[in-house]
């Protein structure tokens, strides 16, 4: 391959501080206006395509801020192969942007090369921990660096698991080398969905693995009278949330903290104004860290 | 990996066709396995879609939001995506319509959606840069006939019994027209699609011009693509539609 010029003027690395999903509804005005945030995330999968104007605004706000790539396609937990074209693009994605975080989910999506598009849930026994290890280590050996691994937020539990999913994570780390990316919005989710107890899925957690965590809004739903709260991406983060993250922050330290929104798209005010009260906090575990 | 496989496959059983092997694996925990399967199941049908919703705008108004989303689901089960990347999903939209036989009475609607298909590849195509007459100003002008122009990577032509272009002019987002159009008084139509810039462009082509246009496409020389037209039409215009594909940026290459 031949030399490229390097394509960023601001650094690779992703700060302990707030950054924001990037949305297309948004480009032109981070471009235009320069937000003062730390960095951004980008879901791989929308820059995939071989050009166009979203490859040219992510190349474009590159220049200026850090960018983290998460996808949402790559199926880590599939029996199925991993998908080398998928994979092949992502290497491609990474090496032209060079951002300070890759990450994908602890779930799969595809089963005979059919695509869910969904982050389904996996049993956490030791046949997953195996395979899913295998893989994780398979990406980071194709890629060349460490990649996150998510929590997603789930609505089943398998009679199956003998893992707590946060001892699974943890013990995922440990084997495959990967980092997690603790997404408290979906720890509380999963927590009130199952029944289980959210200072003990923290406590599972080694806070040396812990390169990210994300802060979203869910939607709390009343089935046949009884209460399921799904991940919609779509509201600002409730207090319940922002509690569980504060306790977060004192166990682990401050790490990078994703505002993410999806749906609904709001104003990039909005999306600023959550940054900033994850910032507020972030800067007290700062201070408390240096004190 | 039997235990892993079998769930994988049951559990894309029920998302794909409602089939319910699944259920004994799952800890009920105050719910109907089934109702926490169908979460999963709602998600992947609303998401996909909504991904054919935004590749097929100008469809989604000819048969109205309700029909739409019947088709749409029909469209998921019998082409569910074959990646984890959207980009390509929908990519059989038309051919499914076509298949589908006359659906509303409107037979334009497969080659409307072939135009959004286009359109939608075309907007994520390569980054190459056009050729401009200036750039041929050093070719002998005894070597015109022999030149072949490699046409864009964003350039797609369409050819329609129906006029499909005004077609989607009259329901795209804020539609620049409106009125009723006369499908019989338009006819058919030939279209060039391309990127220019960042936006995507449908351009109408003359008979001849979509001729000579799917010539050069297809690898032949400028006299060779020339000669398909010019017997038939010795007042081919080939200087003008030169100038309209070097102003649009049509050709990245010439050799």
């Amino acid at each position: 391959m031949a030399q490229r010029h390097r394509l960023s003027g601001a650094p690779e690395s992703i700060p302990a501080s707030a950054g924001i999903g990037l949305r297309s509804r948004h480009f032109a005005e981070i471009t235009e206006s320069r937000p003062q945030i730390a960095w951004f995330e980008a879901h791989s999968e929308n820059y995939f395509g071989p050009g166009g104007l979203p490859l040219f605004y992510l190349e474009h706000i590159r220049k200026d801020y850090p960018i983290s790539l998460h996808g949402v396609g790559l199926s880590p937990g599939s029996i199925d192969p991993l998908n080398r074209e998928h994979l092949q693009r992502l290497k491609a994605l990474v090496e032209r942007i060079e951002p300070g975080l890759v990450s994908e989910h602890l779930s799969w999506s595809s089963f005979g090369g059919v695509y869910l598009n969904d982050l389904a849930p996996l049993p956490y026994t030791e046949e997953t921990l195996t395979h899913l290890a295998e893989r994780v280590e398979q990406v980071q050996a194709f890629l060349g660096r460490q990649i996150l691994i998510e929590n997603p937020s789930s609505y089943l539990e398998y009679k199956d698991s003998s893992y707590r999913e946060s001892e699974f994570l943890a013990e995922l780390a440990r084997r495959s080398g990967c980092g997690i990316l603790l997404d408290i919005n979906n720890v509380y989710v999963s927590c009130r969905n199952h029944g289980w107890n959210e200072a003990a899925y923290l406590d599972d957690i080694p806070a040396a693995r812990v390169g990210e965590m994300h802060l979203a809004g869910h939607a709390v739903n009343e089935v046949g009278g009884k209460t399921l709260l799904i991940d919609t991406h779509d509201r600002t983060v409730c207090e319940d949330v922002w509690k569980l993250y504060a306790a977060a922050l004192r166990r682990f330290g401050p790490k990078p903290t994703l505002i993410e929104w999806d749906a609904d798209m709001p104003a990039l005010d909005v999306l600023m104004g959550e940054a900033s009260k994850a910032e507020t906090l972030l800067e007290e575990a700062h201070y408390e860290r240096a004190a | 990996m039997n235990g892993l496989h079998e769930l994988q496959r049951d559990f894309s059983a029920f998302v794909w066709a409602g089939k319910t092997g699944l259920g004994e694996r799952i800890v009920p925990n105050g719910f109907e396995p089934e109702q926490r399967l169908a979460i999963y199941r709602n998600n992947t049908l609303i998401g996909l879609t909504q991904a054919l919703r935004d590749v097929y705008p100008v469809i989604e108004k000819l048969v109205g939001e309700r029909f739409f989303h019947r088709l749409g689901r029909d469209y998921i089960r019998r082409y569910p995506p074959n990646t984890g990347c959207l980009q390509t999903f929908g990519d059989r939209f038309a051919d499914f319509l076509a298949a589908s036989g006359d659906v509303c009475g409107q037979p334009y609607l497969p080659d409307t959606a072939r135009l959004e298909w286009l359109r939608h590849e075309a907007y994520f195509e390569s980054d190459r840069a056009g050729i401009d007459a200036a750039s041929l100003a050093d070719v002998p002008p005894e070597r015109y006939g022999g030149l072949r122009f490699e046409l864009h990577p964003s350039v797609r032509l369409l050819a329609s019994r129906y006029p499909v272009r005004r077609i989607w002019e009259f329901h795209r987002e804020n539609p620049a027209e409106d009125g009723r159009l006369d499908l019989d008084a338009e006819g058919g139509c030939r279209l060039v699609i391309f990127r220019l810039g960042w936006e995507v462009e449908t351009a109408p082509l003359d008979s001849d011009g979509y001729r000579f246009l799917t010539g050069l496409q297809a690898g032949l020389t400028l006299s060779e693509a020339a000669s398909g037209v010019l017997p038939n039409n010795p007042d081919f215009d080939l200087a003008a539609l030169l100038r309209f594909c070097l102003s649009r940026s049509l050709f990245s290459e010439y050799f």
